[in-house]
C-alpha cells in the first residue's frame, strides 16, 4: 500500500462510514481530492467491506420475495417506457449538472457579446446625437447674433436721439447716396448705400465718424457695395462719442485707422 | 490476484445480465434475483434482524436497478460485492430512520473474487467466515459493529470502553486481514 500512513485509519473508517469527526472527515476528504495512492486505497477498503457483507450471505429469502419482486417488474415495465419524463428528467438533471459549467459559460460570452453590441451601437448614437446638438448649438448661436443685431437695429431707429442723415457723392450724377442712423447713447450706427461707385477687388469703403470735439476722425466701419453700388453697414463702437458728422473714404481692404484722402461722401448740407 | 479501479477485467456474465436489463428483458430480472438474492438478504437480514425488513430491502434494490441499470457498471466491479455492500448501507440507514435515496449507489466495488455462480460465492464466504473467526473476538466484534450496526468509531468506544485509537487500529486491522482471503 504506498497510501499515506496518517490517513490509513481514518480511510478504514471512511470505507464503512464510520468516521465521525468532524475535522479528521473534513481533512481527510481534503487529501482524497489530491491523492489518488489513498483514493485507490479507499477503493480497496471498500472491497474489503464487501467480503465482510458477503459473509452474512446464506438465508435465501422465502419464495414470495422472488414472486413478489417478478410481479413488480412486471406491473411496472421499465421507467424510460412507461414514465419517460421522470427517466428523462433524472438523465436532464444528471447532464445539467456536468455541463452546467459549460452552459453557464456559454451563456455568458453570449450575453457579453450582446452587451459589447450593444454597447458599440449605444455610442454609436450617443456620437450622433453630440454632433447633432453641436449643430444646432451652432445654429442658436448664429439666430441670437442675427436675432441681437436685428434688435440693436430695431433699438436705434427707434432711440429717442436718432440722427438720420443723407450723404450725397459731391459730383452730382450719379447721385450715390448714404443714409446713416447714429444713436451716441448706444454706440451703434446704420449705414444704407447706394449707386456707389464700384471699387477695384482691394479696396473698400470706410466711414469716419467726426467728433464734435474736433478730434481726429474715429473709424465708423467699412464695408463693400454690391455690384450696383449698393451697401448695408452695421457697426457698434464706444459709447457716448458726441459726433457732428460722417465722412466716407476710399481704403484699403481691412479697413485703416486713418482716413486716407479724399472724402468721398460727407453730410448733405 | 486482486484488481482494483478501472483496471477491473469486464465480467461477462454480469455484464450479459445487466446488458439485458437495460434492454428490459424481465426475465434477466428472475436470472439476477437467483443469483443473488441470496447475498442482498443475508447482509439485509444480519443488519436489520427482521424477515419482513430484508425483504423490502431486496424488492427495493432489485426495483431500483430494474429502472436504472446504467447504476451498475460491469467494467469496474462485479455485481456480487457491489449489491452487498448497497444492501448493507441501505439497511443501515433503515436501521437508523434515514430517508432512503432516490437512486441507488453507483460506487465502484472492484474484487478479484469470483461471485457468479453460487459454488464460487460458497467458497468466498467461507474464506471470509475462516478469517473472520480467526480474528481475536474484541477486534471481530469492533468490525462487527462498524459495519453491521452502522456505528461510528465513537459510539462504539463509547459503547466498549476503548480508547478511539484502539477502535480505529482494531477497524483497520480487521479489514486488511479480510483482504488476505484474496491474496
Amino acid at each position: 500500500m504506498s497510501a499515506h500512513p496518517q490517513f490509513a485509519e481514518a480511510l478504514a473508517l471512511y470505507a464503512m462510514g464510520s468516521l465521525d469527526d468532524p475535522q479528521e472527515l473534513a481533512a481527510l476528504e481534503a487529501h482524497l481530492g489530491t491523492c489518488g495512492d489513498c483514493r485507490r486505497e479507499l477503493e480497496a477498503l471498500r472491497a474489503d467491506t464487501a467480503l465482510l457483507a458477503l459473509s452474512a450471505t446464506g438465508p435465501q429469502p422465502p419464495a414470495r420475495s422472488r414472486e413478489r419482486l417478478l410481479k413488480a417488474v412486471a406491473a411496472e415495465p421499465r421507467v424510460e417506457r412507461r414514465n419517460p419524463e421522470r427517466y428523462a428528467l433524472g438523465r436532464l438533471r444528471r447532464r445539467w449538472v456536468t455541463f452546467a459549467p459549460v452552459m453557464v459559460m456559454v451563456m455568458l460570452a453570449v450575453f457579453s457579446i450582446l452587451l459589447w453590441r450593444e454597447l458599440r451601437n449605444t455610442r454609436r448614437e450617443l456620437r450622433h446625437t453630440q454632433a447633432q446638438m453641436e449643430q444646432i448649438q451652432a445654429d442658436l448661436a448664429r439666430t441670437n447674433t442675427e436675432l441681437a443685431e436685428a434688435k440693436m437695429v430695431r433699438d436705434l431707429l427707434h432711440a429717442p436721439d436718432a440722427w438720420p442723415l443723407t450723404l450725397v457723392s459731391r459730383k452730382t450724377p450719379p447721385q450715390p447716396q448714404i443714409k446713416t442712423v447714429y444713436s451716441k447713447q448706444q454706440g451703434s450706427l446704420l449705414l444704407m448705400a447706394s449707386n456707389l461707385t464700384p471699387l477695384p477687388e482691394n479696396k473698400i469703403y470706410q466711414l469716419w465718424l467726426l467728433p464734435a470735439d474736433g478730434s481726429a476722425p474715429m473709424p465708423a466701419g467699412w464695408f463693400k457695395p454690391d455690384g450696383k453700388g449698393n451697401g448695408m453697414m452695421f457697426h457698434k463702437m464706444s459709447a457716448g462719442v458726441i459726433a457732428k458728422g460722417f465722412a466716407l473714404t476710399v481704403e484699403d481692404a481691412g479697413g485703416s485707422q486713418t482716413p486716407t484722402m479724399p472724402i468721398v461722401m460727407e453730410p448733405a448740407g | 490476484m486482486r484488481v482494483s479501479g478501472t483496471q477491473a477485467p469486464k465480467h461477462k456474465d454480469d455484464a450479459a445480465l445487466v446488458a439485458r436489463i437495460r434492454a428490459g428483458d424481465q426475465s434477466a430480472m428472475a436470472d439476477l434475483y437467483d443469483r443473488y438474492a441470496g447475498v442482498v438478504y443475508g447482509v439485509a437480514l444480519r443488519v436489520l434482524a427482521s424477515t419482513a425488513a430484508a425483504e423490502d430491502v431486496v424488492q427495493e434494490i432489485f426495483l431500483q436497478l430494474w429502472r436504472n441499470p446504467q447504476a451498475f457498471d460491469a467494467d469496474r466491479g462485479r455485481l456480487a460485492p457491489w449489491l452487498a455492500v448497497i444492501a448493507r448501507n441501505r439497511a443501515i440507514d433503515f436501521l437508523r430512520k434515514r430517508p432512503p435515496e432516490d437512486d441507488i449507489n453507483e460506487m465502484p466495488i472492484s474484487t478479484g473474487a469470483n461471485l457468479e455462480d453460487a459454488a464460487s460465492q460458497k467458497l468466498v464466504v467461507d474464506k471470509v467466515r475462516g478469517v473472520l473467526s480467526g480474528l481475536p473476538q474484541d477486534q471481530r466484534k469492533v468490525l462487527e459493529m462498524a459495519f453491521f450496526e452502522g456505528m461510528t468509531h465513537t459510539e462504539i468506544a463509547g459503547k466498549t470502553g476503548d480508547p478511539l485509537g484502539t477502535v480505529k487500529t482494531r477497524i483497520r486491522s480487521g479489514l486488511l486481514a479480510l483482504r488476505k482471503v484474496l491474496a
